[in-house]
């Protein structure tokens, strides 16, 4: 079906004939996503093609845009910096415009005496945190990496990262939004509806965070945020990172206030104790289980090849066997990074004495080989600047985070040992999946703001170019969520991938069956006002009239 | 290699968007983060890299056709590398350049040739050269200098000047220079003369792949017979072509040098003293084809094969082309080395530089871009408060030449060699 040449014609004349196409070959650019191939029939890497791409310049035409799509009745799915299948369009056979946000890159400003900057949507973590440190100020930049909208973890989905610890999640961190609701009105949250400024997501004004975005965000689907205030947080390091030495693993050099380690555990009751300690004692500026990402087997051997600019996969596999390449998997099998950085030196001191306390307190102990000074500097630049959180697909591509619930210390204690045991067992049935080791848990110290709560993604790692491999990580999917059921723990993120492949009905059912279903029967409300032709897509979940508990559950 | 071989590329591209900015971690700002001026000016995700492989993807499954639209994105784009270095920080599986290249050269061997492209290669085929200018002009900028004809002479070490030294007007005392430097170090060297052809490399790079190698069977035919055994060049463009594009398509292994590297191997021996005062405030531009494409060639002929169950490895290893080995430091030692010049960096450098715009074919085929690339790095440079852009390649040069005549920089633009000849 293509698109109406009317509505085509309507929208070129908003942004002109060079800000849209048709095209089939740049629309399946768009199509093309990560992940389709776990969701899509025959593991197409596919998504359903949109029908136009757009380029809007300004808020005033991507207003106009929605309203052209209004209508004609096209579904709208905005798109930024991104990846991942939820960023195309959701239905074959649904005209849909993908509005392409690349144009909307502006800073729009930097408050640096009230710590507020405001952004369009095409400014990129790295972008903004390269200004703001010029002013002795930071961002929290999400798991996903610098690379990523800070509007989209801000405004459409959770917002969690390694700084988050510290710095707040970016859920959090929002403050004024812009939004153009699917049906074509501007609205403004917090102080900014009251002509206060961008200082406050939850006003003088409409305190409208709940509704745009909630805990996990609407991911496109209630619309397009062209604007958004972020808050930031202070920066006690150099005004420009000059990052060392060749491609690919930059270093930082650590200053005299900072100080980076890679702390090992004997046990997961020892991670979660340390953790706890280290939260209690409000040290620390960046916490996050970072290189288990290839999987605890083989991380050393990984990243110390990774540290030579000539180093290849064959000297991973090579590394691998080493003997001591093996005991240093060991020694650093249940271990963490953390950076510590102080106002001042007398500061940082005083962290390390604390943190050595913890260690003794607890067992922990610093893993000697990735604690010297140029893997702890390659570790500086790794999660001071998120810059390399592609090597999410370093093995071979394909890379679905399994797992990833959030919750205090004790839960994710309890949860690891089940993650790890079905991620090794699905390992063993089958070579579609990399053999790295049952665990590949990676993840922040925190998924809101200070800290005390957190959780761990299961990095499962596939051949997006082998079906068999492809199919044997949508078999650890359903794994994962057998799992968890088995063990009484909520389903994770691989629950949430595997549903943008199923048919509304399969959601409904499963989400009329959730815990206080009125929540979604309240979000069908906001949907109908905002976006009363539907043209905002299913990633903002509502149940149909009719399904679930329609009330309050009252405990008795 | 064909389209085909690059699937995999495609499949596993991730759509991750490393290919349109610079190294972040070597992001300092928000102005100058950006990596790819393909995608500057198309602004649609097929102006990528990771947009290009699906293109690719798409016309091998024949979802799609080649059209205008996919023409100018596949055509516009001039081949720096920059995403190929973006994307190599996190991946050992990928070749984005070279699947660029592998879809240019099937567009062109499909007949999908910019109109504007046909008098160039008219002229490269007739006259050697693709600036249609007369060959029989070639060696003139040469003439009374005295130098080897090495199509009658024999030497080990031939000076290739280029087309754009040779042919261009303000550029050809670079030439000049160099040899002025080669004989002061006592080197014994000759060059082709009119008999000097274009190296065919801007031809590749536009997937006309043939006409490259006609110009290299001419060029290692007529070396062979002189006894060259060392290629001196002062063009980046030449250069990459006779390292990297004639090693890995004819099997040449003949050495390359590259101007710089002679003087700064010169400055360190102390066979060549800089000594007159250059007074003026520098920064360099590293070209694309000297710097992150400059790196040795080692020839590979492997597989794929699968480690840890489904990881990628190749057997034998394959080597690794990440900008890690370019040529960066000499001409770097070189303006240290000035008297009185003062050098200050621009933000994207080394393996992370801006283009300028020229390269493939660009300059030819989409000159409003080349010319927006290039003002967008004069912008950088008069940003560092310097008086000059300083170069080692000639389509650098000339873009930012060309650039100036229309934008706002009044920045001089020279030639590093030409600075060198300065402070003798």
């Amino acid at each position: 079906m293509e698109i109406s040449r009317d509505a085509y014609r309507a929208i070129e004349d908003i942004v002109g004939a060079e800000n849209i196409s048709d095209d089939p070959a740049f629309l399946d650019s768009y199509a093309f996503q990560w992940l389709a191939e776990l969701v899509r029939p025959e593991n197409s890497h596919y998504m359903p093609r949109p029908w136009a791409v757009v380029l809007p310049a300004t808020t005033e035409e991507v207003q106009a845009i929605h309203r052209v799509c209004n209508k004609y009745g096209i579904k709208i799915k905005p798109i930024s910096t991104g990846w991942y299948h939820w960023a195309a369009p959701m239905k074959d056979n649904e005209p849909t415009i993908q509005i392409d946000l690349r144009r909307m890159d502006k800073i729009i400003s930097i408050d640096e005496k009230n710590m507020v900057a405001v952004v369009e949507p095409y400014v990129t973590c790295a972008q903004l945190q390269a200004e703001v440190m010029k002013l002795g100020l930071n961002i929290n930049i999400i798991g996903a990496g610098c690379s990523t909208s800070i509007v989209a973890s801000a405004s459409t989905y959770f917002g969690a990262g390694p700084s988050s610890y510290y710095m707040g999640n970016n859920s959090d961190n929002l403050l004024g939004q812009e939004w153009v609701t699917p049906g074509g009105d501007v609205v403004l949250t917090g102080s900014l509806s009251s002509d206060c400024g961008w200082f406050c997501g939850e006003g003088p004004g409409p305190s409208l965070r709940g509704v745009t975005r909630g805990n996990m965000g609407s991911r496109g689907g209630l619309g397009t945020y062209t604007k958004c205030a972020i808050k930031l947080a202070p920066w006690h390091g150099a005004a420009v990172l000059e990052p060392q030495g060749p491609p690919p693993a930059y270093r930082l050099p650590i200053p005299e206030n900072t100080r980076v380690y890679t702390i090992g555990v004997p046990s997961w009751d020892a991670f979660a104790e340390t953790y706890l300690n280290i939260y209690d004692n409000e040290i620390g500026y960046i916490f996050h289980r970072q290189f288990n990402l290839a999987g605890a087997d083989l991380a050393p051997a990984l990243w110390l090849t990774y540290l030579r600019p000539d180093g290849t996969m064959n000297d991973v596999e090579t590394a691998s066997k080493d003997p001591e390449m093996q005991k240093l998997a060991d020694e650093g099998r249940i271990s963490f990074q953390i950076i510590l950085q102080g106002r001042s030196v007398d500061e940082v001191k005083l962290q390390d004495k604390i943190l050595d306390a913890i260690m003794a307190k607890t067992g922990a102990y610093k893993v000697g080989r990735f604690c010297e000074q140029d893997f702890a500097e390659f570790t500086h630049m790794y999660l001071q600047r998120l810059g390399h959180k592609h090597c999410n697909f370093i093995w071979v591509g394909g890379y679905m985070g399994s797992w990833m619930q959030a919750g205090i210390p004790d839960f994710v204690k309890n949860y690891s040992p089940v993650a790890i045991d079905g991620f090794y067992r699905d390992q063993k049935q089958s070579d579609g999946l990399v053999q790295c080791g049952g665990d590949a848990l990676m993840g922040c110290g925190s998924s809101i703001s200070g800290g005390g709560y957190f959780g761990f993604e299961q990095f499962v790692s596939y051949d997006p170019n082998d079906k068999a491999s492809v199919q044997a990580c949508v078999k650890h999917m359903y794994d994962a969520i057998d799992d968890c059921k088995a063990n009484g723990i909520p389903l994770g993120k691989e629950y949430i991938y595997l549903m943008i492949g199923w048919p509304d009905e399969q959601i409904w059912n499963d989400f009329s069956k959730a815990p206080q279903t009125f929540v979604l029967h309240f979000q069908r409300k906001i949907k109908e006002h905002f976006d009363p032709r539907e043209l905002g897509d299913r990633n903002y979940p509502w149940l149909p009239k009719g399904m679930g508990q329609p009330n309050f559950i009252t405990q008795s | 290699m064909a389209l085909e071989d690059f699937r995999a590329d495609a499949m596993r591209c991730t759509r991750c968007a490393y290919c349109k900015w610079i190294p972040f971690d070597h992001v300092k700002s928000w102005k100058y983060a950006k990596g790819c001026p393909s995608i500057e000016a198309g602004k649609f995700h097929s102006y990528s890299a990771g947009g290009r492989l699906v293109t690719a993807l798409s016309l091998m499954d024949g979802r799609s056709t080649v059209t205008p639209a996919v023409e100018d994105s596949v055509f516009k784009c001039t081949m720096c590398g920059l995403c190929d270095v973006s994307c190599k920080l996190c991946r050992y599986d990928m070749e984005p350049l070279a699947a660029m290249s592998e879809l240019r050269a099937t567009l062109v061997e499909d007949g999908h040739v910019p109109a504007q492209v046909e008098p160039i290669l008219k002229s490269l085929r007739t006259e050697f050269n693709m600036l249609q200018k007369p060959r029989a002009e070639r060696g003139n900028w040469a003439k009374e200098l005295g130098l080897k004809d090495l199509s009658k002479e024999q030497a080990e070490v031939v000076f290739h000047a280029g087309c754009r030294y040779s042919f261009d007007g303000d550029l050809g005392h670079v030439a000049k220079a160099s040899v002025k430097i080669l004989k002061q170090a006592g080197l014994d060297f000759g060059i082709m003369g009119e008999n000097e052809s274009c190296c065919g490399g801007r031809a590749h790079t536009m997937g006309h792949r043939k006409d490259m190698h006609t110009r290299a069977t001419h060029n290692l035919t007529a070396w062979k017979k002189a006894g060259v055994k060392t290629i001196v060049t002062p063009c980046s463009d030449c250069y990459h072509a006779f390292k990297r594009l004639y090693a890995s398509t004819e099997g040449s292994e003949i050495q390359v040098l590259h101007m710089v590297e002679i003087v700064d191997q010169l400055l360190k021996d102390g066979k060549l003293k800089l000594t007159k005062a250059v007074n003026k405030k520098v920064t360099y531009h590293d070209p694309c084809h000297l710097g992150r494409q400059g790196e040795p060639f080692v020839a590979w002929n492997g597989v794929e094969k699968k480690i840890f169950g489904q990881a990628v490895a190749y057997e034998p290893a394959r080597p690794r082309y990440n900008g890690a080995f370019g040529i960066y430091e000499a001409p770097r030692n070189i303006l240290k080395a000035i008297p009185g010049l003062q050098f200050v960096e621009m933000e994207r450098i080394k393996e992370a530089a801006w283009c300028c715009g020229s390269g493939g074919g660009c300059k030819e085929t989409y000159p409003d871009f080349a010319l927006s690339t290039a003002n967008q790095r004069l912008d950088e440079a008069q940003s560092t408060g310097a008086d000059a852009i300083v170069s080692a390649c000639p389509w650098c040069e000339r873009n930012f030449l060309d650039a100036n005549q229309e934008g706002a920089s009044k920045l001089e633009v020279l030639d590093i060699i030409a600075l060198v000849e300065q402070a003798l």
